[in-house]
């Protein structure tokens, strides 16, 4: 067991502002967290009937007619790493899903050299706009690897899947290929760095479609672009229902007072979250209504600028008893779930934001959700009817007071929020898309 | 007057129902707009699967909520360029009035080439946030649901997905190129139940979630089988 450094200030409380409503804090009630030292024993993939009592049978039912006529297809996914990151954990998923509906999906991971993932970790960041000069030795170290990675590996299934830049070369092998082609980026490329873009634009007009986690992260391309959103798992130890006794808990050994309201914002610490922006609009906000906030992420061990993010976000919370800061180890999945489910409001208040799938994971728990209007955001929230948008600071204290005080308002938001996920942002939704896309890019075909 | 025996008579359908659904994969379009006056000029050119996607399919992708959303277009007026009158405008158009995408289309370029006529100055200013025009591909799918009896009818309407309701109720008038919907034809048509199909036709889809219809819809049908 490893105790993860109490991060909550224990002094008393300072003195209140004008309008604040103190309340009693326990001096009691700020205990050590603990959390697992090394992750936990992954879980087995759930199958597709084990969605049936989330998403009902209809919904089962449309995925296995939609498979019906893709039975013995097969499908390949090429991506760059098989664990860690999003697009793994997604895979680890889908995978399964599909072969158990009877389209059979290989999932390859793509090798390469220390100097070819420090090329392609650069191309990840110039595409998100950073600034980057593309020198002729990265081009080459890039299309080396792809190459060899397109000897080792063969094509012929009915549809192959590369999944963002560092593979997007294996195009190359499109010419001995009966398959459809198709890029699915999962980064942001709406202002991509012009030199690395016009250098891998050439290897993606070649494929048969492309796709897109936002409308605006496409590109202006001759091939048509699709949107998939990304999902959450409803079954995976995030997003699966807990006992309320584990969340209580958690709550205890975090020190947080489920009596009273609780604000929490969950990600790393990351400027571009804006953790710093929470605290002062919970500052702004306990004026007036009577709250605790929960700071919950990671990366602070592992990152230098995460560190320094902490300490950011320790100075502006000061000697705050009702702040708590947890930085968590990435493997506290169950925790992160248990904090979110103890949450009356979830803030996302980031300033600039892929997708933001911790939205997701607050708007399938029902949660009352303020989240910046950045990225991804607003395709998950619909302001006023599935959260709460804010642009600033102030925006968000706002919010925070509005909806702890209107709770029946809120409530009516978590549900509709929960709705909205439900129908577009689960796993189920996703293993559609990918059945539907197999079916109209073999239109013509036999399907 | 209808006697009981010609009454069970008319509640025996002379054809099945065939419960269908269909599913729509997001496709983003080369067509976007900054400003009102960029909006109004992909409005005329977008493809017809984008003013399906932003109206009709808007609905489906948002069927839990009861009030407050109408269709893609009225929400960027009112979210992005902060123009609540035309947005009520846009808002006000109701999709099953429109028997083809055409004229649906010409609806909505009507009224944002009146807002920007009378409001010249809005058509320049730089909204919030982009709008992008989507497209939809569709596979229609069939359920495993069919109605050989009003009974049957009955347990299919309470047990099959929204989106198959979306499909029979809402974007059927594109396909029969009626003021109706696939239930009403086959209450009035094969059942002989006009009433009830003429009360369906009456449920009003913007002011109730897709699981208020289908419940609206089936006591309809029980009320029928009475």
């Amino acid at each position: 067991m490893k105790l993860v450094k109490p991060q909550t200030a224990t002094t008393e409380h300072a003195a209140p502002a004008l309008f604040a409503q103190p309340q009693p804090v326990h001096p009691e009630r700020r205990k050590t967290p603990r959390t697992w030292e090394t992750p936990p024993a992954p879980v087995p993939a759930p199958h597709v009937d084990d969605y049936q009592t989330i998403v009902g049978a209809a919904v089962i039912d449309e995925l296995r007619f939609l498979a019906r006529e893709l039975h013995g297809k097969t499908v390949r996914m090429v991506n760059s790493t098989a664990v860690g990151g999003g697009v793994a954990e997604m895979l680890n998923r889908l995978v399964p899903l599909l072969g158990e509906l009877e389209v059979m999906t290989h999932w390859d991971v793509m090798t390469g050299g220390n100097d070819f993932f420090e090329v392609t970790k650069a191309f990840h960041n110039a595409l998100h706009g950073a600034e980057y000069e593309l020198t002729r030795s990265a081009q080459e170290i890039f299309l080396a690897y792809n190459e060899q990675n397109r000897q080792r590996m063969q094509f012929l299934e009915d549809m192959v899947v590369i999944h963002d830049p560092q593979p997007a070369a294996l195009i190359a092998a499109r010419k001995d290929s009966p398959a459809r082609w198709v890029w699915r980026c999962h980064i942001d490329l709406s202002s991509p760095n012009p030199q690395v873009w016009g250098f891998l634009r050439p290897f993606i007009e070649q494929y048969d479609a492309a796709i897109f986690s936002s409308q605006s992260f496409a590109r202006q391309l001759p091939i048509p672009q699709y949107l998939f959103y990304p999902c959450i798992d409803p079954l995976s130890e995030k997003n699966k229902e807990l006992d309320e006794s584990f969340v209580q808990k958690v709550c205890d050994e975090f020190g947080i007072d489920r009596s009273r309201p609780v604000v929490t914002q969950v990600s790393r610490f990351d400027r571009l979250k804006d953790p710093v922006g929470v605290v002062l609009a919970f500052k702004l906000a306990r004026k007036y209504v009577d709250c605790q906030l929960v700071l919950a992420g990671g990366g602070a061990s592992d990152d230098p600028e995460g560190a320094l993010v902490l300490k950011e976000v320790k100075e502006a919370a000061g000697d705050d008893p009702d702040i708590i800061i947890l930085d968590l180890p990435p493997w506290c999945a169950r925790e992160i779930n248990a904090l979110q489910r103890a949450s009356t409001i979830v803030v996302q208040k980031s300033i600039k934001e892929g997708f933001g799938l911790t939205v997701t994971e607050a708007l399938w728990k029902g949660k009352p959700t303020i989240a910046g209007a950045v990225g991804g955001i607003p395709n998950q929230i619909i302001h006023k009817l599935t959260g709460m948008l804010v642009h600033s600071v102030e925006g968000c204290a706002y919010q925070i007071r509005y909806l702890l005080t209107h709770p029946e308002f809120a409530a009516q938001l978590g549900r509709n929020g929960r709705e909205h996920v439900k129908e577009n942002f689960l796993m189920t939704a996703n293993v559609r898309r990918w059945l539907l896309l197999l079916r109209v890019l073999l239109r013509g075909r036999d399907v | 007057m209808t006697t009981t025996a010609q009454l069970t008579q008319l509640r025996t359908p002379v054809k099945p129902f065939y419960f269908n659904t269909s599913a729509h994969l997001l496709r983003i379009t080369t067509h976007k707009a900054n400003t009102l006056a960029e909006f109004l000029d992909a409005l005329r050119v977008c493809p017809d699967d984008s003013i399906f996607q932003h109206t009709f399919r808007t609905l489906q992708d948002h069927h839990f909520i009861r009030e407050g959303f109408s269709n893609d277009f009225a929400h960027w007026a009112l979210t992005a360029c902060n123009e609540p009158g035309l947005a009520e405008q846009l808002a006000s158009v109701d999709v099953r009035e429109f028997t083809s995408l055409g004229e649906l289309r010409e609806r909505f370029v009507q009224i944002v080439e009146n807002h920007l006529q009378l409001n010249p100055a809005d058509g320049s200013r730089t909204a919030e946030e982009t709008f992008y025009f989507c497209a939809a591909d569709i596979v229609m799918l069939p359920t495993k649901f069919v109605a050989e009896t009003m009974q049957d009818f009955a347990k299919g309407m309470r047990e099959v997905s929204v989106h198959s309701i979306h499909h029979h109720f809402i974007e059927a008038r594109l396909r029969l190129k009626l003021m109706s919907n696939d239930f009403s034809q086959w209450l009035h048509e094969d059942v002989g139940l006009t009433d009830a199909a003429r009360a369906l036709n009456r449920i009003d889809i913007y002011t109730a979630t897709l699981e208020d219809v289908r419940k609206q819809i089936v006591r309809v049908v029980e009320r029928a089988l009475m």
